[in-house]
């Protein structure tokens, strides 16, 4: 099998290029075992890879213009030859490896984290049930990076919106029964980029490993804010 | 605490108006279509019909509050130079100033028979 990836050291090269390689191909194969055949192949390739089990979320790459994760997309699901380059928006290391220091910048910005105001028990705080099951669907994260990086707004404003990522995980912390920040969470995210860049595009939507939905959440925070600002 | 700021605003703004304009236009689509003016004169006596000019006087602001939110986010989307963004934002500003007021003038001209 014929796969396509995209090579770039800014040491040496002016600009980035294709380069093909022929791969051996096995039964149940996944994008990132042709990788890994690649760097047998050629060791000055690099990608991130990790658990190999869609659980790291190392190894986000943008395989025939979609973003996926290597190790769970199976090779037999993709147009060959298989177009693999970097995550789209975000600078250039070397290869597919990329810059995602903005991307973990505005996870940090939305305090992903519980806020306690009250002090802390000896044990756990208690949650029922039903108020645990509002953060199915949220808390699955694993910040591989395919959603923002797939996201218009995300690229033209990645300093200044939080992207799909984080502001999933804004709602998985305003939606937590035991969080006491509701307030100044949902302050922090007014103005016009913070949150409101965001115009249902849902590239996020459709590309997530995990089959979550960011868009939904973003529409929770707005609804929250209606609820608490009219 | 206010919340009342550019992001929330701006959004129900852009939501609520669309509400306003898809019934208006389908109104005016269906009315266009089923039973079309035939000349200047039918038009005229359509758009002057009471609820028809309410209507319509209605629909010059809100279209233009939709329009406005939807340029300034294609703005702040794409436009990052300051300069060029106010300058670019003052420039849409005043066309649709101007054709509001040049929409009003002739919704409310052709009320006074003119």
């Amino acid at each position: 099998m014929r796969i396509s990836v995209y090579r770039f050291n800014p040491d040496t090269d002016t600009k980035p290029r294709m380069q093909d390689y022929e791969v051996k191909t096995f039964q149940g194969m996944m994008l990132r075992d042709a990788l890994l055949e690649v760097k047998k192949q050629d060791e000055s390739f690099s990608f991130r890879h990790s658990c190999g089990e869609g659980v790291c979320g190392s190894d986000g790459v943008n395989a025939n213009g979609t973003n996926v994760l290597a190790c769970i997309t199976p090779i037999s699901e993709l147009k060959t030859p298989i177009q693999v380059r970097p995550l789209p928006g975000r600078p250039v290391i070397r290869d597919l490896v990329v810059d995602m220091t903005q991307f973990y910048e505005q996870y940090r910005a939305v305090k992903p984290y519980l806020v306690r105001k009250d002090p802390l028990p000896e044990q756990e705080i208690p949650q029922s049930p039903a108020d645990r099951d509002k953060l199915d669907g949220l808390y699955e994260c694993i910040l591989c990076g395919c959603c923002s990086t797939a996201c218009p707004s995300f690229w033209w404003n990645p300093d200044k919106f939080h992207g799909p990522a984080a502001l999933l995980q804004s709602w998985r912390f305003l939606a937590d029964s035991r969080d006491q920040a509701t307030e100044e969470r949902l302050d922090a995210l007014e103005g016009p980029y913070k949150l409101f860049r965001c115009h249902s595009i849902m590239n996020c939507v459709e590309v997530c490993p995990k089959g979550l939905n960011p868009t939904r959440a973003i529409g929770h925070i707005k609804e929250l804010m209606l609820d608490k600002g009219l | 605490m206010s919340r009342q700021a550019s992001g929330l605003m701006a959004w129900l703004i852009q939501r609520a108006t669309a509400v306003y304009l898809a019934f208006f236009l389908v109104y005016v689509l269906i009315h266009f279509t089923l039973n079309a003016p035939a000349d200047h004169a039918a038009l005229s006596a359509w758009a002057t019909r009471p609820w028809v000019a309410l209507g319509l006087m209605l629909f010059v602001p809100v279209l233009l509050a939709h329009a406005w939110v939807g340029i300034r986010d294609v703005l702040i989307d794409y436009v990052h130079a300051l300069g060029a963004r106010i300058g670019l934002m003052l420039l849409f500003g005043f066309v649709f100033i101007a054709s509001g007021l040049w929409a009003l003038k002739a919704i409310i001209t052709a009320g006074l028979g003119g």
